[in-house]
């Protein structure tokens, strides 16, 4: 048996929107085995995005453990979980959120910037990066000189730099024409076969959906039946 | 060093932005440099006035001439080795604003008052031999594209000529590298003594050199004691004290100074601050994404600090070393060398507490950014 990379174990998760609490999970169990490439799907404000930042370290439940990697990091005081983020997940985003003022490989090679390589090494890993995501050509270009598809392609490159164990994406196609949609889920399937990093990614298009191995439901803060994807 | 480049785009984000908040800094500290290098600078011309050198003036007034009999009587006190007297003979070039600051002394006589002014034998023998000879600063003599053996003619706002017009046409025998020590310009007493209309035989004040400057206060109270009661009495100080009091009568220099700096650099704590402020507003969305990829809290609050400290002291080292570029100009209009000195240090002391105090807040609003919240947009 796969040992789970992430267990997520009833969480629940309540905001306050002014005095009046608003819980988005309820009592909420997932496991996820290494390697699984994951689609989380669901309606508006079903809960996706929250699990996401749950799981991805980006936030805390307010009951349940969150262990990803044998490790509890609902526990981690928000330094720790920094840290933590910085070893073990990549993230993307629906908007790729680089840096502007940045070219490409200065924009990948930030994740490491929180390491202790030395620059030699940092510039060696930047490349193989972006060669992995075919955009070697556009390393010296900032974000405004690239199509949306490539500023993805960077921003998966940013988000793998580091050899994380997870990647967690938040509707990485949501910005996307179909055709750059589909190189950018292509991308991110080899790197779940070739490379074996485990994916969980948000995503409302079925379609996109098509390219993860499992499909997990979310229904007003709860998981639905699963599917396979096919 | 691995984050500079980060911290160097960070600062240039805005690139407009940057530009007109990088020229308000580096006039205020332009400003700060310039202000400050002329308080050293006074500052300096007091400590250099050496405490040897006894200034004897007329106890009525600074503009009050006093007879030239009193040389003979002055070296007759105990302590005093030389004496030398000067008449003010400022003046002007070709137009008003061409300003000559100048002096009559004998060369004999001021020399031996003053040893450490360097002046070349064959000058100091050519003003013996030229009645309306002209020692010249090369500095005035650059600005004004004057060359040695020149006679140029200088319109004293002091002095006519018995020729009836103001004009005294004087004759360039020597000039005086930068550093001799010497005034801008130096003429023979004898000639203007001898063309002035009024006040002849009188010097505006003597100069004095002392056997020992511990003694001064003795020997300028018994040089006052020789004219006590007559029409001419004088009052004798360190020249020291006269460069200081001479400063003081324009007003607390240092005051205004301080006052004028101080009120630059409050506003240029709020627009900085402002600036500061609004930049990372603009910039949630990137500093959360920098929190997301592992950054941790305070190493976002360093990371803002320190292109606020970079951005500053950049700023700082272009406007204090525009300073510096100006304070031999501003010798032209002053009479003496602004300086830098210390300045330079206490303008980057300067630059770096503008840096936290408009940086600080700003970045401790980044350091508290909850992650969720800022990339939701909230």
């Amino acid at each position: 048996m796969v040992e789970p990379l992430v267990s997520v174990n009833k969480v629940v998760k309540r905001y306050w929107r002014g005095k009046q609490p608003v819980e988005v999970l309820h009592n909420l169990d997932l496991t996820i085995p290494a390697g699984e490439f994951v689609a989380l799907m669901g309606p508006s404000g079903s809960g996706k995005t929250t699990l996401l930042n749950l799981i991805g370290g980006l936030d805390k439940p307010t009951q349940g453990e969150v262990v990803v990697g044998g490790e509890r990091i609902d526990r981690l005081s928000g330094g720790q979980l920094a840290k933590w983020r910085a070893r073990h997940v990549g993230f993307v985003f629906q908007f790729y959120n680089l840096m502007p003022t940045l070219s490409a490989e200065a924009n990948v090679e930030l994740p490491l910037l929180l390491t202790n390589l030395s620059g030699k090494q940092r510039k060696a890993n930047v490349a193989a990066a972006l060669e992995l995501v075919g955009l070697t050509d556009r390393r010296k270009h900032k974000p405004n000189e690239l199509s949306g598809g490539q500023q993805q392609r960077v921003a998966i490159a940013r988000a793998i730099v580091a050899d994380p164990t997870l990647l967690v994406c938040d509707e990485p196609t949501g910005d996307l024409d179909r055709e750059s949609a589909e190189e950018v889920l292509t991308l991110l399937q080899l790197l779940n076969r070739e490379q074996g990093k485990t994916i969980i990614m948000v995503t409302h298009d079925p379609k996109a959906a098509e390219f993860a191995s499992r499909i997990v439901q979310l229904d007003k803060g709860a998981l639905a039946p699963e599917a396979q994807a096919a | 060093m691995k984050y500079l480049p980060l911290v160097w785009a960070g600062i240039w984000r805005k690139r407009g932005r940057a530009i007109l908040t990088l020229l308000s800094i580096v006039n205020a500290f332009l400003i700060f440099g310039l202000l400050q290098g002329l308080a050293t600078g006074i500052d300096n011309v007091a400590k250099e006035s050496t405490a040897a050198v006894m200034m004897t003036t007329s106890r009525v007034s600074l503009i009050e001439p006093l007879p030239m009999g009193h040389a003979a009587q002055i070296r007759t006190v105990p302590g005093v080795v030389a004496v030398t007297p000067m008449v003010i003979f400022t003046g002007t070039y070709r137009s008003p604003t061409q300003y000559v600051p100048a002096i009559a002394i004998d060369v004999d006589q001021y020399l031996a008052v003053y040893p450490k002014v360097k002046v070349s034998q064959t000058a100091r023998q050519a003003m013996r031999e030229t009645r309306n000879g002209a020692l010249v600063g090369e500095g005035l003599a650059k600005s004004y594209g004057w060359k040695l053996g020149d006679t140029v003619p200088i319109k004293s706002v002091l002095w006519a000529n018995r020729d009836g017009s103001t004009t005294w046409p004087v004759k360039i025998v020597g000039l005086l590298p930068k550093g001799s020590g010497g005034p801008a310009m130096m003429v023979n007493y004898a000639y203007v003594d001898e063309g002035r209309t009024q006040a002849k035989g009188t010097a505006s004040f003597f100069f004095l050199k002392t056997v020992d400057p511990k003694k001064g206060p003795q020997i300028g109270a018994a040089v006052d004691r020789l004219f006590a009661n007559s029409p001419n009495e004088t009052r004798t100080i360190t020249a020291r004290q006269m460069a200081q009091s001479q400063f003081k009568q324009i007003g607390d220099i240092a005051l205004v100074i301080n006052a004028i700096v101080g009120a630059i650099f409050f506003a240029l704590l709020f627009s900085v601050g402002a600036v500061m402020a609004q930049s990372m507003r603009e910039r949630i969305p990137e500093l959360a994404v920098l929190k997301t990829l592992g950054f941790t809290d305070g190493g976002v609050l360093a990371l803002l600090l320190s292109e606020t400290l970079v951005f500053c002291l950049f700023c700082a080292a272009i406007g204090l070393g525009l300073a510096e570029i100006a304070f031999p100009l501003v010798k032209q209009s002053i009479g003496f060398e602004a300086a830098a000195g210390p300045i330079l240090f206490v303008g980057l002391a300067f630059a770096v507490a503008l840096a936290l105090i408009s940086g600080l807040p700003p970045a401790i609003r980044a350091m508290r950014l909850q992650i969720v919240d800022a990339l939701a947009g909230r």
